[in-house]
């Protein structure tokens, strides 16, 4: 299967055969191979669902397998919990965050070491040389003194990987660490992963974005259904084979985008300024106009102001000054979709009635239709492909793809002029952000649906620069509060992700 | 939680349980009546049996009556008065000839369990409510607190005595105007302060309320409480500490080996002797329809000198008392009482 | 075909009765031993308990069942509460305020037929326990301050002015004793079941059960209300929905039905206030209502299944002789076994929830 065989002359550092684990009658990985040698970037990618989180949960301990052999530097290991990953050498760097925010980050890290004396007194002076030499070492520089909860998502990202790093493991275990980054720190990011490489270590990553796939993997390998569809040296690859490889056929290339015709205004912000949770300014004399059959970007970096404005225009908040005009019908697709857009507990119907309750078609006085309700969230799963067996299980229990693909899913059906979308495609693999980014153009350009009515207008803020520059017909970037317009002559990845990042990392504003 | 949406399920399946527990019943007989027992006898109390206090006392005359009638005995703590129809009807219902309600609060209920079960009889300790098989059982510690009264006018070197009350109903009332009564017989000018704490078993504030009378020139404390009664001495013990000539007397049960440095008498109700005295009665078909009035004359209640600081006592003191313990029996000596108790039957 | 999800949900669903279940196992191991340690033959004192609760038609109507109802309602009010996310700790306090104003327009209404009195009395002391609820209400909607020592200090409140009550504006008309004169005939609520002392108060807090299984299950507002006690975030930004005042209606809702229960006590069961009336209902309501899982058909269950332990307990103490205090430990203990057997279901949930993340990934 392997087509590389120059390394040969060590054993793999990772290598993992027939690997075989079954939830019930769900076959979620089904004999799987891996190599992966020490010194290389080795990325696992596939589709919602193909089994990348269960393979990476069998080399944390987390999930034990049924069947399969595991080595380590050619010598067998039974991983059956996360500490016999510890010891094998193994560590794991988690998609969400595990800091505490209110420590600093020399406590964050000393919190998670071992020590004879733990329960005395955390050995905080030798913590902090050795994170100084790490450090270094790295380039992840980070202030130790700093209280988590002041650091961008990046930085703290950093502190997550130096906590794992504290611990010198020979293989780094990464789940879609891009995904909270902007642009020009994933640059940044690629090039710390190529330099813990070339110390001899083994990167493994989970991604879901060609481009930075064959940016930074020497080594790919891609899942599907459970099954090593292909596993080879990146430079082989192309975008077009590797989005082959991992849905299994061509992906038609997207409509180009017609000219909006933008109609009447729908949104006006006027001078909009509000706090955030914790008393800051978020957002500064913000101004915006939206009109009907357009989509309006807005770029930046997570914790600039984008909950809010998001919150203001979805019309759940008011702003502490200025003026705001809505539609009365707005959608909204949430960032966090198990905070804000789902109710983790209540099955998929009820989270689908939870966007619902006003809708007359769904109620009959004060009654829900619960009929209604379940064969409408079918046809929604079905149209969307959200992987569950039934609409009964619980929304914590699908994969954030299939959560994400439910909350976009649930916002298309409902008729409204005003859609918020943050982040809409964020965890969905290619195909299904595809379809959700034709949907969105599709919405705003469609002399909208049942009723015949005008186009409603969209806002997408996001931190995925590309996904705002392929939907927007106009672009802002949203920085430290600040509204900023991209003139159209500048529409450019450089540019906006230059205007997105500039002082970002100067979060005491 | 979880919402379960087979609640119905669920309730099926908590009958089942219940049907079985129902079987399981079924399987283990009843205990038969004692058949060796003249008759059964039942206590209820609303308050701990190991309180050293009004509850033990009684559930000691319990054991007494089993001791001395050979009777078979029963009892029952109810924790809320919704408790008090359930527990009279169990007893009375398996056959229960005399039960004890041991304190006011059972009054209610006693009289309409009386009135349902005509062949039970129902002794209520502090009752109010009488009918012709619920027997009110009033214990008249007046008596014995204005014989602790004149000790205490006499023995005041201050002119000031106190007491601390626990709650204010009428029984305990009633001992109070007796102790003055009997302070005032002695030495007219004496003042007495009295302190209500609201509890018969919060040691700290009644310690508190101590410490305060003592505090205003009382030199002899005398309470009605119930365990609070420690936090009384234990203010006395420091005041005679910090060198102060002053003294307590004890209440309701024979309290002077409590404290025997510091305790100069008690007050006491003689409940066990009570109880036995009433089944006696009732035994021999003398129990009278009406209030059970247990005082000096049949020894229930008395005031017990404490023999370790009978040299307090002047010899003139210790005569005055005894002739005044005759004087009362003999209806010689008036003394104040309360008159609490109506007759339900003849108000209906 | 099982997929995990469906199992976990099986799990969910069911735990409420497997966590019963599992509370009255550990109970009766823990009882036993106990009783054995103490030297009372466990064969006489559990024959008792069971004889006390089931062991005759009457003993069921007129103890087990007489006894479930202050559980039921207050048990209910502490569900829909928790339902909602509102911890209201303070049943207790609002059953006093019920039995209070129930009691006191008992009396100056006795005169009434029985048809007018009765529904006076249950409507106002609902509205009491829904006062006694507005000041911990107002004060976390306007001021932000936690219901949970908002409510308990209510608690204190409410114990103290029935203290005061019977010893003043309420005491009964001769002036002697601390409790209030008995309520008339008319005031009194009617048997259930003629020649038990089962009260009509059994009938109410069943259907009210029912009811707010049917209002949290079918109802928009029922629906908006679990939204709110599940994820307020959610509830607020996808769901548009105002969580003050489902909060307001709920906590309100709650007070009335505790406040319900007292008044179902004085009017059915004692027919004059006094102080210590309730042994701590609304305590015990919250294990009866988290050991039923927030349901209320469970809390009607678990309610009965409480009214038959107390109701053993003291037929444990008059056959068994066993000392009340030993029949309380043993009551407690079911309350810790409800507990540990609760955080076993969450335990078993989550490492479900670990072991099911991954599985649910191959399943999309």
């Amino acid at each position: 299967m392997t087509d590389s065989g120059a390394e040969s002359a060590s054993p793999p550092s990772v290598e993992l055969e027939a690997i075989r684990k079954r939830f019930g009658p769900v076959v979620a990985l089904d004999g799987v191979d891996l190599e992966a040698f020490s010194g290389e970037v080795h990325a696992l990618v596939g589709e919602n669902g193909a089994g990348k989180t269960t393979l990476m949960g069998v080399l944390s301990g987390v999930v034990r397998a049924d069947e399969g052999v595991i080595r380590i530097a050619g010598r067998p290991v039974r991983l059956a919990k996360p500490r016999d990953a510890w010891a094998a050498g193994i560590g794991m760097v988690h998609q969400h965050l595990t800091l505490v925010p209110t420590l600093t980050v020399l406590e964050n890290v000393a919190l998670g070491v071992r020590s004879a004396a733990w329960g005395l007194r955390l050995p905080f002076d030798q913590v902090r040389s050795r994170l100084d030499a790490l450090s270094n070492e790295t380039g992840l520089s980070v202030d130790p003194d700093v209280v988590v909860e002041r650091l961008s998502v990046g930085e703290r990202q950093r502190v997550e990987i130096l906590k794992v790093l504290y611990r010198d493991p020979r293989v780094l275990v990464l789940d879609e660490p891009t995904s909270v980054l902007a642009p020009q720190e994933v640059e940044e990011f690629f090039s710390v992963l190529r330099g813990l490489a070339s110390e001899g270590r083994t990167v493994l990553l989970i991604l879901h974005k060609i481009d930075e796939i064959l940016a930074v993997a020497d080594r790919v390998t891609v899942l599907r259904g459970g099954r090593v569809v292909h596993s080879g040296v990146s430079d082989t690859m192309d975008s077009g084979s590797l989005a082959r490889l991992m849905i299994g056929r061509a992906v038609a290339a997207h409509e180009p985008p017609r000219p909006s015709e933008p109609g009447a205004e729908l949104v006006r912000l006027e001078g909009v300024s509000a706090r955030g949770s914790k008393g800051e300014m978020a957002l500064r004399d913000v101004h915006l106009t939206v009109r009907r059959g357009e989509i309006v970007g807005v770029a930046g970096v997570d914790g600039n102001g984008q909950r809010e404005l998001a919150l203001i225009l979805a019309g759940a908040e008011s702003p502490e000054f200025g003026t705001v005009h809505l539609p009365d019908t707005v959608g909204f697709i949430p960032a966090d979709r198990l905070g804000e857009a789902l109710v983790p507990d209540f099955d998929l119907t009820q989270n689908v009635a939870l966007a619902l309750t006003e809708a007359p078609r769904y109620r009959q006085g004060a009654l829900l239709r619960w009929g209604r309700l379940r064969s409408a969230t079918a046809r929604l799963m079905d149209l969307h492909g959200v992987g569950a067996p039934t609409p009964a299980v619980r929304a914590w229990q699908l994969s954030g793809g299939n959560q994400q693909k439910l909350v976009v899913g649930r916002e298309l059906m409902r008729s409204q002029n005003l859609l918020i979308a943050r982040n809409p495609t964020r965890g969905l693999d290619v195909a299904a952000g595809r379809f959700v980014k034709d949907e969105l153009r599709r919405m705003s350009r469609s002399s909208a649906g049942e009723e015949g009515e005008d186009p409603p207008g969209v806002v997408v803020i996001s931190s995925d620069l590309d996904e705002v520059l392929e939907l927007s017909d106009r672009i802002f970037v949203l920085r430290r509060g600040r509204l900023l317009a991209v003139p159209e002559d500048r529409r450019t990845r450089e540019f906006v992700g230059a205007l997105m990042v500039a002082h970002a990392g100067d979060p005491s504003e | 939680m979880a919402v379960a949406s087979e609640p119905v399920d669920f309730v099926r399946r908590v009958a089942r349980l219940g049907l079985w527990l129902a079987f399981l019943s079924s399987a283990c007989q009843p205990p038969g009546e004692d058949a060796g027992a003249p008759f059964q006898v039942a206590l209820l109390t609303s308050g701990p049996v190991s309180d050293a206090g009004w509850y033990a006392g009684a559930y000691e005359g319990l054991q007494m009556i089993a001791d001395s009638f050979g009777a078979h005995i029963s009892h029952q703590q109810t924790r809320t008065p919704a408790e008090f129809d359930e527990a009279f009807f169990a007893y009375a219902s398996s056959g229960y000839d005399l039960i004890f309600a041991h304190g006011f609060e059972y009054q209610d209920a006693a009289i309409r369990a009386g009135a349902e079960f005509p062949e039970t009889t129902i002794i209520v300790s502090a009752g109010g409510r009488v009918a012709h098989n619920v027997i009110p059982l009033i214990f008249q510690l007046e008596e014995g607190s204005y014989l602790a009264g004149i000790a205490a006018g006499s023995l005041t070197k201050t002119g000031v005595i106190g007491m601390v009350g626990g709650v204010a109903i009428p029984p305990a009332e009633g001992t109070f105007d007796a102790f003055e009564a009997g302070a005032k017989s002695v030495r007219p000018d004496v003042e007495v302060l009295v302190t209500w704490i609201g509890s018969w078993n919060d040691v700290t504030a009644a310690k508190e309320a101590a410490v305060a009378l003592l505090r205003r020139d009382v030199d002899i404390l005398i309470h009605n409480t119930d365990a609070a009664s420690f936090g009384v001495f234990q203010a006395v013990r420091e005041a005679r500490g910090d060198g102060r000539d002053v003294w307590a007397m004890g209440m309701n049960r024979d309290q002077n080996d409590v404290a025997p440095e510091l305790i100069l008498g008690s007050a006491v109700i003689r409940i066990p002797e009570g109880f036995v005295e009433i089944t006696r009665l009732w035994y021999d078909g003398d129990l009278p329809g009406e209030a059970y009035y247990a005082g000096s004359k049949a020894s229930l209640v008395d005031y017990v000198v404490n023999p370790a600081r009978v040299a307090e006592y002047t010899p003139e003191l210790l005569a005055l008392l005894e002739e005044t313990r005759t004087g009362i029996r003999e209806g010689t000596v008036d003394i104040p009482r309360i008159q609490f108790v109506s007759d339900e039957e003849a108000n209906r | 075909m099982l997929t995990p999800g469906t199992r976990v949900n099986r799990l969910l669903r069911f735990g409420g009765l497997g966590v019963a279940l599992a509370a009255l196992l550990i109970t009766g191991v823990v009882a036993v031993g106990a009783l054995v340690a103490g030297g009372y033959d466990p064969g006489v004192a559990l024959g008792a308990l069971v004889r006390g609760a089931v062991g005759s038609p009457e003993q069921f109507f007129s103890v087990t069942l007489v006894r479930s109802v202050p559980l039921i309602l207050t048990g209910l009010a502490v569900a829909l509460a928790f339902r909602a996310g509102v911890w209201n700790i303070g049943a207790e306090g609002q059953l006093y305020a019920g039995a209070m104003a129930g009691v006191w327009i008992g009396l100056a209404a006795g005169d009434l037929p029985g048809w007018i009195v009765v529904p006076l009395v249950l409507v106002v002391a609902s509205t009491a326990g829904a006062v006694w609820a507005l000041v911990p209400t107002l004060m976390r909607l306007r001021l932000g301050v936690g219901e949970v020592i908002t409510t308990i200090l209510m608690n204190f409140v409410a114990i103290h002015l029935v203290g005061y009550m019977v010893h003043g504006p309420l005491q009964e008309s001769r002036g002697v004793f601390p409790q209030t004169d008995a309520l008339a005939a008319a005031a009194r609520l009617p048997a259930l079941i003629p020649g038990t002392r089962l009260h009509v108060g059994f009938a109410v807090a069943v259907l009210l059960g029912v009811a707010l299984w049917l209002v949290l299950r079918g109802t928009v507002f029922g629906f908006r209300l679990r939204a709110v006690g599940q994820s307020p975030a959610a509830a607020r930004i996808t769901g548009r929905i105002d969580g003050k005042r489902v909060i307001l209606v709920t906590f309100l809702a709650s007070g009335a039905l505790a406040g319900l229960a007292g008044a179902m006590e004085v009017s059915g069961r004692t027919f004059a206030l006094y102080e210590g009336l309730s042994p701590g209902w609304g305590y015990t309501a919250i294990a009866v209502a988290l050991l039923a899982g927030l349901h209320p058909m469970g809390v009607v269950a678990v309610g009965i299944m409480f009214g038959a332990l107390e109701g053993g307990a003291g037929a444990m103490q008059r056959e068994a002789g066993i000392p009340a205090a030993w029949v309380s430990g043993i009551e407690a203990l079911v309350i810790l076994a409800v507990l540990a057997a609760g955080q076993g279901r969450k335990w078993l949930v989550q490492t479900r929830l670990e072991r099911g993340r991954p599985a649910e990934a191959s399943v999309g």
